[in-house]
């Protein structure tokens, strides 16, 4: 684990860490990925034909239109403005 | 009526035999909230407003002969059930004013029985730890120690039944978090088998192992809270389609021919002695009912907390996705969209979940997918497997739920590596999509609870509430401060 692999990985989580507290989650990461490495330790191959996948497609609910949750109720735990969402400017 | 003596069923019969009204308990319990919580710190919210409205509706029942088991019945929910139009938190900064528009399957399920909410309970961020210590906000304490931490993620749930400030409380499961607490507060915690209760409205952690259930005062009150959740639901794909009977209909059976596994890898170095020897003891009580002891093994256990952090971190890093302080949640600043998102996220989320998103994303990217996620899902299979060969020649497998009693506050904690590797004991149930039930089984020399857990075949949660309430009938739980 360095600095240009935990740069990667809040890239991908959409993280920000200062210089000191990267090298302290640096240090942390470090020790849990050294446990995590156990699992190399095994030599097992996963099958894929064998997952356990329950969800019976048929078993689906009709695609009906029903009514939905109230617009001001769904809007309420965020700063709307006419009844948008509001995000930063994306495209210049 | 002394609430801290009474079982769920006590309870019913006093509301219906009108010993107390349903707005005269929810007094006594808010009373009690109000006096003993300040030290246990339990609850983020208390809904006293809500609580005393639905108690005079559930009287109203109660009144025209028209009561259910949980008809009046107080009750504390986790802070990850959504609850509509009350505040649903997490316990983290990012939800910290979040108000669900809607109610969780369980919470409409449970309204459909007149049931009184008295609040929502503290848990560990996101559900994400094993000592409520990683909360945002109400840190729980143990009613047994306040020194000690209560366990988690469900610590919360788990603090309030053992304090009684609630007479039982749903929690949620993704690797031990109802059985862990449940051992930590001496009470009884069940983790329904995968698919058994509707997740729908459940804040997502890690979507193949997460389930809600029940804490309560013994295994029958379990079954009672159980028997109100469980079923299918149209808005849960992974909600099984399998009947659901009465879960507490065997007890009170002998247990005589049931054959109980000691698979020998629980019972470790890594286990403390005095855990052992009360499992251990427990074992032989179970023998004197009749009970067959089954000597077995589980190799792949000591990969089995890897893998439960591969497969989490990773279903973790996914869902919490969703959180870019947008729709709800809290919101950053930045000048450009990325910037935001990140502000958000590095604002919303504590220590311990950043570091389980990081995980997650490691896991998942690309150099070490197969590695460590196809690995970890091989183990997955393994586990099953394992699982599957033991119940070739038992009934349900017994083991310690955690390796050792509460910790106090700030010993354990702390360290990440040494927290995963003391969910040894639990996780392969939520891996293997198994129910189980946790209860106390003894003390410490410390007077700290220890708790033993039943594992069972999927589906068979009836078995293992018959055979917990049997051990249960004869153990002499010693109540903490709060109760006595």
């Amino acid at each position: 684990m360095d600095i240009q692999t935990i740069d990667h990985l809040c890239e991908l989580s959409k993280l920000n860490f200062n210089d000191e507290e990267k090298q302290k989650v640096m240090e942390e990461m470090s020790a849990i990925i050294e446990l995590m490495d156990t699992v190399k330790e095994i030599d097992l191959t996963y099958d894929d034909t064998k997952d356990n996948n329950s969800i019976k497609y048929s078993e689906v609910r009709k695609d009906e239109a029903k009514p939905s949750y109230p617009t001001e109720k769904l809007l309420s735990n965020t700063e709307p403005q006419d009844n948008c969402y509001v995000v930063p400017k994306m495209v210049e | 009526m002394d609430i801290n003596k009474v079982s769920l069923s006590g309870l019913r019969k006093a509301l219906d035999e009108k010993e107390i009204s349903a707005v005269e308990l929810a007094k006594e319990y808010l009373s009690k909230i109000k006096t003993v919580d300040p030290e246990i710190e339990g609850y983020i919210t208390v809904t006293e407003e809500q609580a005393l409205e639905s108690a005079k509706r559930a009287q109203e029942l109660i009144d025209g002969g028209d009561s259910k088991p949980l008809t009046g019945i107080p009750l504390a929910i986790k802070d990850n059930i959504c609850t509509d139009g009350i505040r649903t938190t997490c316990a983290s900064k990012m939800l910290e004013n979040f108000v669900p528009p809607y109610n969780a399957t369980v919470i409409e399920k449970l309204n459909e029985q007149g049931y009184v909410l008295l609040g929502k309970s503290s848990m560990d961020e996101f559900a994400m730890g094993g000592s409520t210590q990683t909360a945002a906000f109400s840190k729980t304490k143990n009613p047994y120690d306040t020194n000690r931490v209560p366990g988690g993620s469900s610590g919360g749930s788990a603090a309030i039944v053992s304090a009684g400030t609630a007479p039982a409380a749903l929690g949620s499961d993704t690797g031990g978090s109802i059985r862990q607490p449940s051992s930590f507060c001496g009470v009884t915690g069940l983790k329904p088998t995968y698919g058994r209760v509707s997740r729908y409205g459940l804040i997502a952690f890690a979507s193949s192992l997460d389930q809600i259930g029940p804490i309560a005062n013994s295994a029958e009150d379990c079954g009672i809270l159980l028997n109100a959740v469980a079923g299918a639901d149209e808005h849960d794909a992974t909600s099984a389609r399998v009947p659901v009977g009465d879960f507490n209909a065997r007890i009170g059976q002998s247990i005589e021919g049931m054959r109980i596994a000691l698979p020998q890898e629980f019972f470790g170095e890594s286990t403390d002695d005095e855990v052992k020897q009360a499992v251990t003891d427990a074992a032989k009580e179970y023998e004197k009912l009749g009970a067959t002891l089954v000597d077995c093994h589980m190799s792949s256990l000591k990969y089995a907390v890897a893998a439960y952090y591969l497969i989490s971190g990773a279903e973790a890093a996914s869902n919490l996705s969703r959180f870019d302080g947008i729709k709800y949640g809290l919101r950053g600043e930045g000048r450009s969209f990325d910037e935001m998102i990140r502000d958000s996220r590095s604002r919303g989320f504590g220590a311990e979940v950043k570091r389980r998103i990081l995980l997650g994303n490691y896991a998942l990217s690309s150099g070490y997918y197969d590695a460590y996620y196809r690995k970890a899902l091989a183990l997955k299979q393994q586990i099953i497997k394992e699982y599957n060969e033991i119940y070739e020649k038992a009934d349900v497998i017994l083991t310690p739920t955690a390796p050792t009693v509460a910790y106090r506050i700030g010993e354990q904690e702390t360290d990440p590596v040494k927290m995963y590797l003391a969910d040894i004991c639990t996780v392969t149930v939520n891996i293997a999509s198994l129910p189980a039930i946790s209860l106390p089984c003894g003390y410490n020399s410390d007077g700290m609870p220890i708790g033993m857990s039943l594992v069972g075949k999927r589906f068979d949660e009836a078995t293992l509430i018959q055979t917990a309430d049997a051990y249960q009938r004869n153990f002499a739980a010693v109540p903490n401060k709060y109760r006595a």
